[in-house]
């Protein structure tokens, strides 16, 4: 721990300097959430289309999912965590809980034997 | 966790203990320029760490984390009570008929079917014809709801960047418009909660409703948090103590706030859009 410590020196400076510059600016904020409400929009349309099975759920998930990333990406600055020692460490834990989490889904799923 | 190094760890030459030793003063002024410029706040959010991150950012998206397997978990929950609710609607069960459809339904079905896996099939798909599968879900109110809420998601990050930029008006407006969204958003859940009670889906009457009020109701208590934090960040911000130096403790509140919108996005998607 304390060789790290010795080792980072440099780093933490460098964490200070970094600071939050490289977070987005007002207008891709405005940007990111643009191409949410359009997302949510085209949801909400698709659900009505009367379409069922993959055709509508397919289509759903994915727009979820890019709603999901564009969120933890943009505005939880996800995408600008690098840099600090090359590491993307809040992705990493962020991403250790959602993979536990879908796993656990599946544990569940497989002790009801797939009757889902 | 402290950048400190002691002489008897192996493996360290005299640079190294050179550079410990700057460190080591650095962190002893450290904390007198903080009290000079701030207000004797004795958190420094920006002190060096050994990972060189934030502790604070890191305790918050270890937390988050965490969160991911709470909701997880509320969301299998959720589906394999819909799946195991749907079998027992298709097998004809009343009590989640009524549940679901009102008394009608119940007194609309033929008499010997009740319980019986054979021709329910056809008198489901008669009756979801008649009376549509989701007749309680209100899509274009919610929608308006989870519009609300991601929109409320923009104001928080524009709340994190007045701060940034010493813009206190700014920061005070977006942060109590976040807070207003949040709120338009829960009094839609209250008014939800409410028709669906009265239409009969309660808590304890069918597993379908006890899957859906727990994840969406502990989705609720989390909006309902960091209603509060943002009151106290407006508290905060109103005593002069949220100034640029602490833009860390809005994005702190932001991230938690941003996941709650994030769990919402699934939600939605999952339990309103998809039958």
């Amino acid at each position: 721990m304390a060789d790290s410590a010795v080792s980072d020196a440099p780093v933490s400076h460098d964490d200070h300097a970094h600071g939050e510059h490289d977070h987005p600016t007002e207008a891709a904020y405005w940007k990111i959430f643009a191409i949410l409400a359009v997302l949510t929009a085209v949801e909400v349309l698709w659900s009505y289309l009367g379409l069922s099975g993959p055709a509508l759920v397919v289509p759903l998930i994915v727009m979820m999912l890019v709603k999901f990333v564009l969120v933890a990406g943009w505005f939880m600055h996800l995408k600008y965590d690098l840099s600090i020692l090359n590491g993307r460490y809040f992705t990493i834990l962020f991403a250790f809980g959602l993979v536990l989490a879908v796993a656990v889904y599946f544990v569940v799923f497989a002790s009801f034997d797939w009757q889902i | 966790m402290t950048d400190t190094a002691t002489p008897s760890d192996t493996g360290l030459d005299v640079e190294d203990l050179d550079a410990a030793a700057a460190d080591a003063a650095a962190d002893l002024d450290a904390p007198t320029a903080n009290n000079a410029g701030d207000h004797g706040a004795d958190e420094h959010d920006d002190h060096a760490t050994s990972l060189g991150l934030s502790n604070m950012k890191l305790a918050m998206w270890l937390f988050l984390g965490s969160e991911c397997l709470l909701f997880g978990a509320l969301i299998s929950t959720y589906l394999l009570s819909k799946t195991r609710f749907l079998t027992e609607l298709v097998a004809g069960n009343p009590n989640v008929i009524e549940g679901l459809m009102g008394e009608e339904a119940v007194e609309a079905l033929p008499d010997g079917t009740r319980g019986s896996i054979e021709n329910v099939g056809e008198i489901f798909q008669e009756m979801a014809a008649e009376a549509s599968v989701e007749p309680i879900f209100d899509i274009p109110f919610t929608s308006f709801s989870s519009f609300v809420l991601l929109m409320s998601s923009l104001a928080m990050v524009l709340a994190h960047k007045a701060t940034e930029e010493g813009d206190y008006k700014n920061q005070r407006i977006w942060l109590a418009a976040t807070a207003t969204m949040g709120s338009i958003f829960i009094g839609g859940q209250i008014a939800e909660f409410t028709i669906f009670f009265r239409e009969g889906l309660t808590f304890g009457g069918s597993l379908f409703g006890s899957a859906f009020y727990t994840l969406t109701g502990f989705h609720g208590v989390h909006v309902t948090g960091g209603i509060v934090m943002l009151m106290a960040l407006l508290i905060l911000s109103f005593r002069g103590k949220l100034n640029s130096d602490r833009a860390e403790t809005v994005e702190l509140v932001g991230l938690y706030w941003h996941f709650v919108d994030v769990v919402w996005v699934l939600i939605f998607t999952i339990v309103y859009l998809i039958p």
